[in-house]
């Protein structure tokens, strides 16, 4: 019998399985106070504002474990990072008692402008340099570990000299970062850019990645667009599967952005997690055995 | 090429209007990379080339533009129909968003909308940005406990008149040169049936209680009164300005008792400093 590996380096709970704190979802939350383990909040929806949405949260985050998740620290930007934004995180941070704050590898704008997209870094040694001295001045204003997640990207840079998973992995390990890692996100990319999802996976520093993202996406034909607006493929559960092998029981969630079906239908989905964190936990009990994704997929 | 160069160039590519191609030819992004050396910083894949890679980031620009916009203004948005779209790529050319959340970028509609001549009827799209901007603006706002009517009830009419009334963060007091509020009531109606721009004027509080926003006409006269409640007057004084007016901004004695009944009940005041008492 093997041992499963626990926990992450951090110390940060494994909080289950959960899904994304929706505005369509509020009246069926506040009304039955539904049974799941907890729930991912989008930052910026709730920083500037004193009124139904913060409330929901207040009331939510009294009951259920939260997360903060964000999309505009723009940790990769050439601009100055924004101080009022991570001040504002880290009293939302506190008043939430969110068991992290994570965002995205990416950079969102420069000279001052917000493009609100998640745009893909050069993964080159000045790009980590620069994002690794960032993330730690981040880590030291929110005064806790930040988690960074692995962006979906739909261009590659010839300047690039590490493929992302090395770049994630360096940079995790020499900012003290936890990871966000984004199973689907791994999915996407390695079809946009033909590479081997198993090899980004196996290269993750286990012992930190403190959360999954599942989800759906739209594939094109001639490229894949991470729409989060639909369940999950095969494939992608497979990667989920492999991954845990790694990383023990870490808490997932699964995304759910677009279309967004009911509360019930969202949850389902992301309770499919359960039968892989079941073989997880308990190696030798009957769980879908982790496949390696056909590659002929991508 | 270096981090910061690589950022402007994709930025001024992703944020352009035009076609990609165009995108990619704009005095913006030629400062960093002419487009014939796409390929030495975009590597193409097997099914798509660098500028169709980029394209992707492109498109989903002004959709997202849209779609922040529509939320915030969904009466513009309804009034204008396909013109909507003319209307965000101009906006957002001129008030671009510059701050963490999608929440702020339309701030500037009104006073956008007030320096366009091509947007006809320019006063209606006008008035009907500044109700909507207010709606938004209330939505956002603090919350702060509300006054009750045991509260008001509760001073000493001797200290009453120099008392100020506090307004609740989420007040938002709105005249109107058109008939704005009419054609947004009707936004979410079925029967599309939506009255014409006209010139009507009117008065508008937006408030909001129990978590959800409100709107109730007022009277010139008592648009007056809020104003100066909310500008800090103290209701003495405030009732000495609006019966010293005239035509119908001049409010009569006995109308009081009933607007402050109503605007207690609405939610309007947060608050009621106290003033020393009047000399006997």
């Amino acid at each position: 019998m093997t041992t499963p590996p626990q926990g992450n380096r951090f110390g940060f709970k494994d909080l289950g399985i959960g899904i994304g704190l929706r505005t369509v979802h509020y009246p069926h939350i506040l009304s039955t106070w539904p049974k799941i383990d907890w729930f991912e909040v989008l930052s910026e929806n709730y920083l500037d504002t004193g009124g139904r949405p913060a409330w929901v949260l207040d009331q939510v985050a009294e009951r259920y474990p939260v997360a903060l998740h964000g999309v505009s620290m723009s940790i990769g930007s050439t601009d100055p990072l924004n101080r009022e934004h991570l001040r504002k995180l880290k009293a939302l941070a506190d008043r939430t008692k969110a068991h992290w704050v994570s965002d995205h590898l990416c950079w969102t704008g420069v000279l001052g402008r917000n493009t609100h997209d998640l745009l893909p870094m050069p993964y080159t040694e000045e790009a980590l340099a620069h994002t690794i001295r960032r993330a730690k001045q981040v880590s030291e204003i929110l005064e806790r570990p930040l988690v960074l997640e692995n962006p979906s990207s739909y261009v590659e840079f010839k300047g690039s000299s590490m493929p992302e998973w090395v770049f994630l992995a360096r940079l995790a390990e020499e900012a003290d970062c936890g990871l966000l890692l984004d199973v689907n996100n791994v999915y996407v990319s390695s079809f946009n850019h033909r590479f081997d999802p198993v090899k980004y996976i196996d290269a993750i520093p286990a012992d930190r990645v403190v959360q999954y993202h599942l989800a759906g996406h739209t594939n094109k034909g001639t490229h894949i667009i991470d729409t989060h607006s639909d369940h999950a493929i095969d494939e992608v559960w497979d990667l989920y599967a492999l991954s845990c092998r790694r990383t023990g029981l870490v808490a997932t969630l699964y995304e759910w952005d677009d279309d967004i079906p009911a509360f019930d239908v969202v949850v389902a989905e992301a309770r499919k997690a359960e039968a892989f964190r079941k073989a997880v936990s308990a190696p030798d009990r009957r769980g879908p055995a982790p496949r390696r994704p056909a590659m002929s997929a991508l | 090429m270096r981090l910061a160069s690589l950022q402007r160039w994709m930025q001024a590519v992703v944020v352009h209007p035009g076609t990609t191609a165009e995108a990619l030819r704009s005095r913006e992004a030629r400062a960093h990379l002419k487009p014939a050396r796409l390929e030495s910083v975009l590597l193409p894949s097997k099914t798509l080339s660098a500028a169709q890679r980029i394209a992707i980031y492109q498109e989903m620009y002004p959709l997202r533009m849209r779609d922040a916009l529509a939320s915030d203004y969904p009466g513009l948005e309804h009034f204008l129909g396909p013109r909507f779209w003319d209307f965000v790529t101009a906006y957002t050319k001129a008030h671009p968003s510059m701050g963490y959340t999608l929440n702020r970028l339309g701030d500037q509609v009104p006073a956008f909308l007030a320096r366009q001549k091509a947007l006809k009827p320019a006063g209606f799209l006008r008035d009907l940005a500044r109700l909507e901007l207010a709606i938004t603006e209330s939505f956002d706002s603090p919350q702060a406990d509300l006054l009750s009517a045991e509260d008001l009830e509760a001073m000493a009419p001797a200290r009453l008149g120099r008392a100020r009334l506090l307004t609740a963060p989420s007040l938002r007091l709105v005249s109107l040169e058109w008939n704005a509020g009419a054609y947004l009531d009707t936004v979410r109606d079925e029967k599309h049936d939506h009255p014409r721009p006209r010139r009507s004027r009117s008065f508008t509080a937006v408030v909001r209680r129990n978590y959800s926003v409100y709107r109730f006409p007022l009277s010139e006269a008592a648009f007056l009164v809020l104003t100066d409640l909310q500008d800090g007057c103290s209701i003495a004084s405030s009732v000495e300005r609006a019966m010293g007016r005239r035509g119908s901004r001049r409010a009569a004695a006995e109308d009081f008792a009933g607007w402050f009944r109503t605007w207690t009940a609405e939610g309007v005041f947060s608050g009621i400093r106290r003033g020393r008492a009047s000399a006997p």
